[in-house]
């Protein structure tokens, strides 16, 4: 290590050398000078005993080098490392920054400005094909029992799944509608299959009080209607306020108890691209009620007479249709299925049934909506019907389009079930009891299968006669010759008889003499 | 020299080991926190008022996170089940305290910077504000967005603490029939067909933006360009479905050589028997207006009833109401209070809303010595 001393050796005399350098140029050099210079040698010896761990500053910036070098190949392998394995890749790079200033960091993570052009959103008869989105709503009530049957119709449906967005509004219910539709929308969006689940899902829970029972006979009272329509219509308006986008371009209503419809609905109502459109709606019916009947009695078109009878009405009266009470003479939709007919015929309407309505958003968009009040005599969705047609908006149904909604039976339908149940029952028992009788009677009287019979019987009997009397005669012989010993016998009758030759008793057809 | 040149070579062998094994440690670090399955969705995810949304498909009246990048063959999650409390969505005479969230809406003809200035002097916390905005096709409406996008990125900069919750803007599917003058626009044969194009933009910007967590919708016109900062705590203070200040205008009195207010928007009214006598004549497509001599109504205008020194807080009942500012309960625009493109009971726009509220049960009130000021054209 003797070239770094003798370097500083050296580097001591060349600052000499400068010293002397810088001196001979001025003042000649004075003793007093020398000696201080030879003073500050000394002193320099010992600052270089100071500086002694010199070469070790030199190793130390050797090693600095190295450290860069090392530093180098650490960053050189990471990338290396960075390159074959992606989990190492800037995410989780950038994971790790942001572990130390999340806080700060959300502001720069969250969004707050959207720019939606409704010119892009106006739904046209090819959807599927422009990635169309489509709202589903579905509003619920203690709906618990038809859910599964609901959701497995969702999963059928063959409109691209992530372009759908479910809305539902969970509203006085006391079953478990809503846990299991929680649990069920879960299971939807947990699916492996990329092209399961769906879009945008929001369940709006709102209690709005309402005290009409949901039962099949009050829901279709004719009393209850109108205040039921109003708080159905306010309960859809709260639902579609909450959940409709600007990248909505349809709003389909669907009822969770719609039985049987065709998975590919959504494509059929849209292809006819009119504002609003419903299928026609029917239920299957048990057979002795004819099989099949139309549901939904409120597609239909307006008549003179339902016009003149609205005029008459209070401004908050709301005519319901298919009751009695108000006899409107008006087309149904319903009506007009022809099992065979066109299915893409197309029929104007003026009012509409909310169990399957497919509209562009625009409508909704344009304020179109369920009226909760009277809106020229009607409410919810034939309300909404008139509204639409009162904007300048297409109204159609599909006559020969059909949908079947769950058979509920109805009280009445139930009496009958009852009744028919009971008559079913009687009739039962008449029969058994006819056939009984007849069973009897073919015992008792019946001479032609049995005659044979009797013969065999007579010739058995007679047989069994002469065989007891040979064997009686045989029986007497062989007392006789038993009377020494005792003997246990059965007599023909059946009973047990000791014979005691020692008593001397003799037995003669089971008596003692 | 061989000496020191062993141990350097030992540190290197040392730092060798210490890279690696620093490298292994990052390794596992990682690898350990990538290979972490995230955590599965709690049952029932609730989303209250103005936390961020998780996934872009959420209402525009919150804000979201932004999506992860992925990669290639990545795809992004399904969105979310999402639950909202809707009984829980409250709407007091304190809405500060209770942390109810304000929804304005803007239909944007023309940006005017004091509009913009007065809305970020409101001293409503602007977190619990969101505002959306619709603006007509058109070269005008260009211009509109682009100068308000210009604001918008220096007032929702993330270094911004007191940004809005969230923005949305709409552009209009239809073009504007024709831009009118000040003049023109106020004729009243084009009344109708105006007023009908404005209430179809209302809508579309109401039913697209009312999120589920809204309490209240602040409408505000693009023009009025100087109200109280405090003008949604005021008006909600009053606590009623519909509360409306009296619009006025500032302007240079020629007379007195000075600055001073006059009224500006006559849609806010108490009925009249004259004017209830002329609807029942008219045919049910045609139209009642206010503020034309063509048809004199004698309506108890608002506008006409301010007392400049009168308390702000007097309440007066309305039958019809002016658009320009106004504070709606969201749950009378839920229940489907909306602005009738149509002759509604011979109203339209504004006046029909007023109208359908009623019919839906709410009222609406005004105050006539509570001012907001019109831009002056």
């Amino acid at each position: 290590m003797l070239p770094t001393y003798a370097s500083s050796a050296e580097r001591e005399k060349m600052i000499r050398h400068s010293y002397g350098a810088g001196n001979t140029g001025g003042t000649p050099l004075s003793p007093t000078v020398a000696e201080s210079s030879a003073g500050r040698l000394h002193i320099r010896s010992d600052k270089y005993d100071k500086f002694q761990p010199r070469s070790s500053r030199h190793a130390y910036q050797q090693r600095r080098g190295l450290f860069m070098r090392l530093g180098g190949a650490l960053t050189v392998i990471l990338l290396v490392l960075m390159f074959f394995f992606p989990v190492l890749r800037p995410a989780a790079l950038s994971s790790a920054v942001g572990m130390g200033m999340a806080a700060s960091n959300d502001a720069w993570q969250i969004e707050t400005v959207r720019y939606y052009d409704l010119a892009n959103v106006g739904g046209t008869s090819r959807g599927w094909e422009r990635e169309e989105r489509i709202l589903l709503c579905a509003p619920l009530r203690d709906a618990s029992p038809h859910l599964r049957m609901f959701f497995s119709h969702l999963k059928n449906l063959t409109y691209p799944h992530h372009l759908i967005d479910l809305a539902f509004l969970v509203g006085d219910s006391k079953d478990n509608t809503l846990s299991l539709l929680s649990d069920l929308l879960t299971d939807l969006q947990a699916q492996t299959d990329p092209k399961a689940p769906f879009g945008e899902i929001s369940v709006i829970e709102k209690d709005f009080g309402q005290k009409v029972n949901q039962d099949v006979e009050s829901r279709h009272g004719f009393a209850a209607q109108a205040s039921r329509r109003k708080s159905m219509a306010q309960a859809r308006n709260w639902l579609l306020s909450a959940a409709l986008r600007p990248t909505h371009s349809w709003v389909y209503w669907r009822d969770v108890d719609v039985e049987t419809a065709p998975f590919t609905i959504l494509e059929d109502l849209m292809r006819h691209n009119k504002d609003v459109i419903v299928p026609n709606v029917w239920r299957p019916l048990p057979d002795w009620l004819g099989g099949e009947q139309p549901y939904d009695l409120n597609s239909w078109q307006e008549s003179e007479t339902a016009l003149q009878l609205a005029d008459t009405l209070d401004e908050d009266a709301v005519i319901v249709e298919g009751y009695a009470e108000y006899a409107t003479w008006r087309p149904h939709l319903a009506y007009l299925r022809d099992p065979y007919g066109d299915p893409d015929m197309e029929m104007e309407i003026d009012g509409v049934g909310g169990v399957s309505i497919l509209a562009k958003a625009n409508v909704f968009r344009s304020g179109v909506h369920f009226p909760a009040f009277s809106f020229e005599k009607h409410a919810e969705t034939e309300g909404f019907g008139k509204m639409a047609k009162r904007m300048k908006f297409s109204v159609v149904g599909l006559p020969h389009y059909t949908i079947w909604h769950l058979y509920e039976p109805s009280v009445d339908d139930l009496r009958h079930m009852e009744e028919m149940e009971r008559e079913r029952v009687q009739r039962e028992a008449e029969e058994a009891e006819r056939k009984l009788r007849q069973e009897q009677i073919d015992k008792d009287f019946d001479t032609e299968s049995h005659s044979s019979q009797w013969e065999k019987d007579k010739e058995s009997i007679k047989k069994m006669q002469d065989q007891e009397a040979s064997k009686a005669k045989a029986d007497k012989a062989k007392a006789d010759e038993a009377a020494a010993k005792i003997k246990i016998e059965t007599a023909p009758e059946g009973r047990a008889h000791i014979i005691d030759p020692e008593n001397a008793i003799p037995v003669v057809g089971g008596k003692r003499v | 020299m061989a000496v020191s040149r062993s141990l350097r070579r030992n540190q290197t062998i040392t730092y060798i080991l210490a890279g690696i094994l620093c490298i292994f440690f990052l390794y596992f670090f990682f690898g350990d926190s990538a290979k972490i399955p995230s955590l599965p969705a709690a049952p029932r995810q609730f989303l209250k008022s103005k936390e961020a949304a998780s996934n872009a498909l959420s209402p525009p009246s919150l804000p979201f996170k932004r999506p992860a990048k992925l990669g290639p063959d990545e795809t992004p999650p399904p969105p979310p089940v999402v639950h909202y409390h809707m009984n829980n969505v409250t709407t007091t005479a304190d809405p500060v305290g209770n942390r109810e969230s304000v929804l304005i809406l803007t239909p944007l003809a023309r940006f005017y910077e004091e509009y913009w200035e007065n809305l970020c002097k409101l001293t409503y916390p602007h977190d619990l504000i969101s505002l959306g905005f619709i603006i007509p096709r058109g070269r005008e409406g260009n211009l509109a967005t682009q100068q308000l996008q210009e604001r918008i990125q220096k007032t929702q900069a993330p270094t911004n603490k007191n940004r809005f919750a969230s923005i949305t803007i709409l552009r209009q599917e239809t073009e504007p029939t024709i831009v009118q003058s000040e003049s023109e626009r106020h004729a009243f044969g084009a009344q109708k067909e105006r007023r009908a194009a404005m209430s179809k933009a209302r809508n579309s910007l109401l039913f697209t933006t009312l999120g589920p967590t809204t309490s209240w919708v602040l409408w505000l016109d693009s023009d009025i360009i100087e109200t109280p900062p405090t003008l949604i705590q005021d008006l909600a203070s009053h606590d009623q479905p519909i509360v409306v200040p009296n619009c006025f205008q500032r302007y240079y009195n020629e007379e007195k050589k000075a600055m001073d207010i006059r009224p500006y928007d006559y849609n806010s009214w108490q009925d009249s028997e004259t004017a209830l006598e002329m609807a029942k004549k008219m045919g049910p497509d045609d139209i009642l207006l206010e503020g034309y001599a063509e048809m004199a109504t004698y309506r108890n205008l608002m506008a006409k009833l301010d007392d400049r020194n009168g308390n702000p807080q007097a309440e007066m009942q309305l039958d019809g109401v002016g658009g320009s500012a106004l504070l709606v309960k969201a749950e009378v625009h839920r229940d489907g209070a909306m602005f009738p493109p149509f002759p509604f009971y011979n109203l339209i726009e504004t006046e029909g809303f007023a109208k359908m509220a009623k019919r839906l049960g709410w009222h609406a009130v005004g105050l006539p010595n509570y001012y907001v000021y019109h831009y002056n054209e």
